[in-house]
């Protein structure tokens, strides 16, 4: 067990030198002009990206833990946070669903919790955008209300289809623009559907991201990719060894906290999802039709909008419900208008457009940081990977890069978080109660009776004939639109609505149930995108059901659902966004479950390498998922028998041999050290070391890891290589070289390092766990 | 097809190491790995211990037949009294799904049909027979690397015969 730590090229395992790399670096920083760049080939771009402070706050997700930021405008229970854990020994998650899923924010039963939640369409008239613009806000009230609406303050009552009502407390809905981010079905008889993005095609170019910068669709895998990359790329470059060392000891694979770049990796990939016929979680449940006090013909106006929004040319494809909720919203300018004449047209309104109406009240005039009462509104952690990637690439390109971070009024928070809280519980939720207990009874209930079964079979019952007559309708297809699609009205439309609805709510047994029944319809009228969503929806809702499952049920359902699901998906969609997700969500789902479920979860994380559907950045991050898939599965007394260890080491030396190849150093070094903990903690005495070739091979990673970092370090750190001499020699020539690209290659590197001090000071004073002095004092 | 057959000891280290590749429907018995499977192999064979002491409480049998897979490589198990391991990782040549209709019947490429499954057996068998008459030279301890040629050569042998 001990010839790791002799034999090892790289750093024991403890950590000390790294730490103390660290804090030369730093002082490096500060000092010497010339101790600049750490990594000899890092982008050109460098520079600008460190010479701007406030981009930090860019990369402020992966950087800090997202779990102890402080400038959330949401007030959290403190007891929420003490109790929050899913996870635990337990294989059944029962228990902690009824509470309310986890709150650690990495956490991936939390992600998929708040990514299929309820979509709220926000359309305002111009006077609104002309108010929110004079506030700060560029692209409307949508813009201001999206990050309240990540978590809905206090508790939220849902009532299921069996009429028992449970509480949530981290409920949570997502604005979206209104009518933006359609994609659009291609015809049914095309069958295949290309891709917008080969997925292989990605990494790090730069090539054609202008064109796709002004879109703000979700589902590219491309741009989640880059996005990834270039917080590891900033980790890298910036805080070099902080974030590894400052992390890694709470990191472990044994802990459930995953990385946060795979947790970023996820959560962009299940944010902006694009409104799809194939599934409706994107379509919009509600849409909130916004005027303004300055408007000169408000009922007008509001009548204009609800008319555009259902029949003009704004309206939404006919295979989205045009029946979702129309809640009326009056924003009063606090600075500027008359109260009382607000308050007498919202009566107006309330008198002629019925309940669903706000008055909001908010302060004209933009907020500085410098204000008594102001708060800084937080970045929305559920923006779409392109649209990230875009702010991300302004503030490189930009020369005078202002701080992204807004601050509003303390009293305006307060008003919006009261707006959307009575908004959701007042008028979302129980509207969407109401549509799933309608569409329970009047369609869903038809096709479970025994009747049902045998009208489904044969395909003629009559609910579906006045689609029919529209006389685009294939014989074979059924409601099948020749077009690619299902009508909004045709019945399996609306049930595959009422699945997401009760998926949404919650309401797992009958999401099941019901996707379920639509598996075979879809699977009939070879609908295959229809029929891989479903699949993967209802794989994921038995997963989310807190009941056990029994290995047979596994074996024969999941498994199928997974299979199909996947297959749809890649060979008979060429969608490789859906397969992704569906085996993401689906490995991080068994994995919870525990025991032999873990062995599944591994599976078709293997699978989902096998695909290569995803990029160099998505392969590594699963590499290191299986290997912290493996890692929890816990084995049997002292030998830990049924355990998989070894397993687990070997995909994170994967892991670490992945990173390298992208010169993603910190990775590399977290994963090597990883396997290097899980094979000393092997019952055998040597490890995998006794293997000559395999032994050899790790010592080849740490050699060359050894060297970047020397690289990095500049040279001015060689206390823990006086024992190799040899090593010691190569990692000075590379240090020299290195130090003369920066020099010359970087016009910028003298006053980027002077402007580092600033970027310190301002980082360290915005949370401790970045703070550069830490690792030091956590390792002595 | 091509081979590597491991002795593991009781301490998860290797007592004898061999590659070799199938010499059946016209096989030279040479190996076709690449150079950079030579660690992944060990790395797999290492790793399918897991799975081993998982299973060989499920059995009464000394053969545990096919237990692992790694995208294209399959291991097979078989473990003796003093809680030695023989491993023989597979590794078809072709995916199986593009091979050809006569050769789909061979053992090379049907990693887990039972014909390969007893030409498995018989090749662990034999080995094991030599395997025990070798370890029982005095001057054998246990976990002691095994370094006879006589024991390699007829390793290799029961390889020519059966694979």
């Amino acid at each position: 067990m001990q010839s790791f730590d002799h034999d090892a090229p790289t750093e024991p395992l403890p950590a000390p030198p790294m730490a103390a790399s660290n804090m030369k670096i730093q002082k490096n920083r500060m000092s010497s002009p010339s101790g600049g760049t750490p990594l000899a080939h890092s982008e050109a771009t460098l520079p600008y990206r460190r010479s701007h402070p406030s981009a930090a706050s860019l990369y402020a997700s992966t950087f800090s833990p997202p779990g102890s930021r402080s400038q959330s405008p949401i007030a959290r229970p403190g007891s929420r946070i003490a109790s929050g854990s899913v996870f635990g020994a337990n294989s059944n998650n029962a228990l902690a669903l009824v509470e309310g899923a986890g709150d650690v924010p990495g956490d991936p039963l939390n992600l998929v919790l708040r990514a299929f939640v309820p979509h709220i369409a926000v359309y305002s008239s111009d006077d609104t955008e002309v108010l929110l613009k004079d506030k700060g806000f560029e692209l409307g009230l949508w813009e201001l209300l999206r990050p309240f609406g990540e978590r809905v303050q206090g508790k939220v009552i849902v009532r299921d289809s069996n009429g028992s009502s449970r509480t949530y407390e981290d409920y949570s809905v997502h604005f979206v623009r209104f009518g933006e981010n359609v994609e659009n079905p291609e015809p049914a008889t095309g069958g295949i559907k290309t891709t917008p993005q080969p997925a292989h095609a990605n990494g790090t170019s730069e090539k054609g991201d202008a064109a796709r910068g002004a879109s703000k669709r979700g589902g590219n895998l491309a741009d989640v990719e880059a996005v990834v990359d270039r917080h590891l790329t900033y980790a890298e470059e910036s805080f070099f060894g902080t974030t590894a060392d400052g992390l890694s000891p709470q990191q472990g694979p044994g802990v459930d906290t995953p990385s946060p770049y795979y947790a970023l990796y996820l959560r962009r990939l299940l944010s902006g999802l694009p409104i799809t016929p194939h599934e409706t979680f994107a379509h919009p449940v509600a849409c909130i039709i916004a005027i303004s006090s300055r408007c000169l013909a408000p009922i007008e106006t509001l009548r204009r909008l609800y008319n555009e929004s259902s029949t003009g040319d704004k309206r939404l494809p006919n295979w989205v419900d045009s029946e979702y909720l129309r809640y009326y919203v009056l924003v009063h300018d606090e600075e500027q208008d008359d109260i009382t004449k607000s308050m007498s047209l919202f009566e107006q309104m309330k008198r002629n457009l019925g309940l669903h109406c706000h008055l909001l009240r908010i302060r004209g005039t933009q907020s500085a940081a410098t204000d008594d009462d102001s708060i800084p509104l937080p970045r929305s952690e559920w923006m779409s990977a392109s649209e990230e990637l875009a702010s991300i690439r302004r503030s490189e390109s930009q020369e005078a890069f202002e701080d992204p971070t807004r601050y509003i009024f303390e009293t305006d928070a307060t008003a919006i978080r009261t707006f959307i809280r009575e908004m959701v519980t007042q008028s979302i939720i129980p509207t969407m109660e109401r549509h799933v207990s309608v569409w329970n009874d009047q369609v869903a209930s038809r096709r479970r009776g025994l009747s049902g079964r045998f009208l489904g079979l044969t395909r003629k019952w009559g609910f579906g004939s006045t689609t029919k007559s529209s006389g685009t309708a294939l014989s074979s297809g059924g409601n099948y639109d020749s077009l690619g699609f299902y009508r909004a009205d045709t019945p399996e439309a609306i049930m595959r609505k009422l699945a997401d609805y009760a998926f949404m709510l919650r309401d797992w047994k009958l999401a099941y149930s019901t996707y379920d029944l639509l598996r075979s319809d879809f699977n009939n009228d070879k609908a295959w995108r229809y029929h891989a969503a479903t699949n993967e929806m209802a794989a994921i809702s038995l997963l989310i059901m807190p009941q056990n499952i029994s290995s047979k049920t596994r074996m024969e359902t999941l498994d199928a659902m997974f299979e199909a699901a996947f297959y749809s998906y890649i060979t008979r969609c060429t969608a490789p966004y859906g397969a992704l997700r569906c085996l993401a969500i689906g490995l991080e789902l068994l994995r919870l479950r525990g025991g032999s479920s873990i062995d599944d979860a591994a599976r078709w994380g293997i699978r989902l390498l096998e695909s290569k559907v995803m990029g160099p950045v998505g392969d590594a991050l699963i590499k290191e998922r299986v290997a912290v898939c493996y890692a929890s599965k816990t084995g049997m007394g002292s030998q830990c028998w049924g355990s998989r260890r070894r397993k687990s080491a070997m995909w994170s030396i994967l892991g670490a041999e992945t990173w390298l190849t992208q010169q993603k150093y910190i990775q590399a070094q977290r994963c090597l050290n990883e396997a290097r903990n899980m094979y000393s903690e092997l019952p055998a005495e040597h490890g995998i070391d006794s293997f000559s070739h395999a032994g050899a091979f790790i010592l080849g990673i740490g050699t060359q890891l050894n060297h970047q970092l020397d690289a990095a370090d500049d040279g001015t750190d060689r206390s823990e290589d006086d024992s190799e001499s040899e090593v010691d020699e190569e990692s000075e020539e590379l240090t020299t070289r290195g130090r003369r690209i920066s020099i010359a290659g970087l016009p910028g590197a003298t006053t980027a390092n002077l402007e580092a001090a600033p970027l310190r000071s301002q980082v360290s004073g915005e949370g401790e766990e970045i703070d550069p002095g830490r690792p030091k004092d956590d390792f002595g | 097809m091509s081979y590597y057959f491991a002795i593991v000891g009781t301490q998860d280290n290797p007592l004898f190491e061999h590659e070799f590749g199938s010499s059946k429907q016209g096989g030279d018995g040479m190996s076709r790995f690449s150079e950079q499977a030579r660690h992944m192999n060990q790395f797999i064979v290492h790793s399918s211990l897991d799975i081993v002491e998982e299973v060989q409480w499920g059995t009464g049998q000394m053969y545990l037949k096919c237990i692992d897979k790694f995208f294209n490589n399959y291991v097979s198990c078989f473990i003796t009294g003093g809680n030695i391991k023989f491993l023989l990782l597979h590794q078809p040549t072709t995916p199986v799904s593009t091979a050809s209709s006569r050769s789909s019947t061979s053992i090379a490429a049907n990693p887990t049909s039972p014909q390969t499954e007893e030409a498995i057996k018989s090749f662990f068998i034999e080995v094991y027979e030599n395997w025990v008459k070798t370890i029982m030279s005095p001057f054998y301890r246990v976990n002691m690397e095994v370094s006879s040629p006589t024991f390699r050569q007829r390793v290799a042998a029961a390889g020519r015969k059966y694979l």
